[in-house]
């Protein structure tokens, strides 16, 4: 009899929205608090530590940032990665929109293959998809071979620049601002196009005042989701951006391997997270959820 | 006006339609050049043409490139199983119940997004080697790609979720299915395609992720791991011909899948709109 009380007591218990709430989320959220929120602490930490043949030591002091801040080479390459990933993200949201809008509105029942198609590249490792544009870009590549033939020269800005970087970080990013926008569009009512078309609105305008207002949440998901990494990125300026390219990213990297100065590193770590809470806080700021189309979903 | 306007919706409709064809031969075509380097004698010197299948044979011959592809699978595999669970659940639980927490839970949950991988790397490393004290494995590596894992798929799976009628499953309780029948029955088998979608992009991301696996993984081999290690000496011919043939199997799926989209055997949760 107590074992059936026992049932029905927690029953009772998972009946309560509060309860299957914290069933559902708890275990994501939980996950993402242990996993990363607790890891970046930790390097927040380590940042006022300090190193010593390889190994990290407690005594807290500011030295890192003050090299971080003082040394000219690291706000060189601060900056450079901070305006090729202000690039690349603009180029990629020219890009991104067109195809996005073509695949969510014309894309039929073909759609989900489309965009998935979009993904496959990724099948292939960032490396050789990398040595592989090397291999069409660079001076023995392709496109440089071809020009030879014709009785052209190379066009020198393809090879170890910070354009062939730039263009290399858009190939290998804007898939997924692509994909931001078309989850975007997918949930647009197209229907309210045909109404302002009704009502004499020019489709630019209408795209101006519906379309481009209701997707913004894409929108800024999508440049976030290409500026972060672009930011960090270390592996395509390695290979593409030749001696003038070194990023911020490959500097930081290099902290955790070859010259192993964690707490540097840490610090570095640091200030890009900082500068990328920066961007984002400012992205968030122009989302105006009473205009994103998205509020009915989350008032529910 | 409206002659003019149709045909300028068409041009519209027409350029962005190019700017897709050359986009696509953009993003494939450093994938040809691999496969079409993967057959040439000389990978360094692909060019001109010469045919060879040395390096299919020197990757049938190490068991390095086996062990890297299958350590890339269970990667690939784990991150897309626990990343899908928890975004599945997370997403269904943020729209459907009101909690003080939603805001927070939702912060969290789309956090990653806005941490570079390489951050995640080194921050994991350093927590899980000089706080916990633990070495990297195949597990610490599967934890840390399920965390950007967990929010792309959470952002698909939300993006269908969004449009779901909640009114089904009430309908569904009302006739007495309890909250996991009624999931299984209702909620799942209309929201499956975003839960598809997720599972693939959350796989794809962590079978060649390099810059989180780098840093998590230790000394066990994966595809992008051996790659970056090889580097030093110059790209392995067998890499290129382990990434052809995985671009073939792709292929071979996508192909099943227009398949069945063009026959309208599985519509993937196209509703004719």
């Amino acid at each position: 009899m107590s074992g059936l009380e026992e049932r029905r007591r927690w029953l009772s218990i998972a009946r309560h929205p509060g309860a299957r709430f914290a069933f559902l989320v708890a275990p994501g959220a939980l996950f993402i608090l242990i996993a990363l929120v607790l890891p970046l602490l930790s390097i927040v930490v380590f940042s006022f530590w300090r190193t010593q043949s390889y190994e990290l030591y407690a005594d807290w002091n500011l030295n890192n940032y003050r090299a971080l801040l003082g040394e000219p080479a690291y706000r060189i390459f601060f900056l450079r990665s901070l305006f090729t990933a202000a690039i690349v993200s603009f180029v990629s949201l020219a890009i991104a929109w067109p195809v996005a809008y073509l695949i969510a509105k014309h894309g039929g029942r073909y759609r989900l293959l489309l965009v998935l198609l979009l993904a496959a590249p990724f099948f292939t490792g960032v490396i050789l998809r990398i040595t592989a544009l090397q291999g069409l870009f660079g001076p023995i590549g392709v496109i440089n071979m071809a020009l030879n033939m014709f009785g052209m020269g190379p066009i020198g800005v393809l090879m170890y620049t910070q354009f062939a970087a730039g263009i290399g970080l858009v190939y290998l990013y804007v898939p997924f601002m692509i994909t931001a926008i078309y989850l975007s569009l997918v949930n647009f009512n197209f229907e309210l196009l045909e109404v302002a078309k009704i009502n004499g609105a020019h489709p630019w305008r209408a795209f101006i005042e519906i379309t481009w207002p209701l997707n913004w949440i894409g929108t800024v998901i999508g440049l976030v989701l290409v500026f972060i990494p672009c930011l960090a990125s270390a592996v395509t300026q390695r290979f593409l951006g030749g001696p003038q390219a070194t990023s911020f990213g490959m500097s930081l990297s290099l902290q955790f391997g070859e010259t192993g100065t964690w707490a540097l590193g840490s610090a570095m770590g640091v200030f890009l997270f900082l500068a990328s809470l920066i961007v984002i806080l400012a992205a968030g700021r122009s989302i105006n959820l009473k205009r994103s189309g998205f509020t009915g979903a989350l008032d529910r | 006006m409206s002659l003019r306007a149709e045909r300028r919706i068409d041009l519209a409709a027409f350029s962005s339609g190019i700017l897709l064809i050359v986009l696509y031969i953009f993003l494939y075509a450093p994938i040809f050049y691999v496969i079409y380097t993967s057959f040439a004698a000389d990978i360094v010197w692909p060019f001109p043409p010469s045919f060879s299948t040395s390096s299919y044979q020197d990757l049938f011959a190490s068991s390095l490139y086996a062990k890297a592809l299958s350590n890339s699978l269970i990667l690939g595999l784990g991150t897309a199983v626990l990343s899908t669970v928890l975004a599945t659940g997370g997403a269904i639980g943020l729209l459907r119940y009101r909690n003080r927490w939603r805001g927070t839970a939702f912060f969290l949950f789309l956090a990653p997004l806005f941490v570079a991988d390489l951050l995640i790397g080194i921050s994991t490393l350093a927590f899980n080697s000089r706080v916990l004290g633990l070495p990297g494995n195949i597990y610490s590596a599967i934890a840390a790609n399920s965390i950007p894992g967990t929010s792309f798929a959470f952002l698909i799976i939300l993006s269908q979720v969004v449009r779901y009628d909640w009114a089904m499953d009430e309908a569904a309780m009302v006739f007495g299915a309890g909250p996991f029948r009624c999931f299984a029955e209702i909620t799942l088998p209309t929201i499956w395609p975003s839960v598809l979608g997720a599972f693939l992009i959350s796989f794809i991301l962590a079978f060649n992720n390099l810059e989180i696996s780098f840093y998590n993984l230790g000394a066990i081999p994966t595809l992008p791991s051996v790659a970056w290690g090889s580097l030093r000496f110059g790209l392995g011919p067998e890499l290129f011909a382990l990434a052809a043939l995985v671009n073939f199997a792709v292929f071979i799926i996508f192909a099943v899948m227009y398949v069945l989209m063009r026959y309208q055997i599985v519509s993937f949760g196209y509703r004719g709109r």
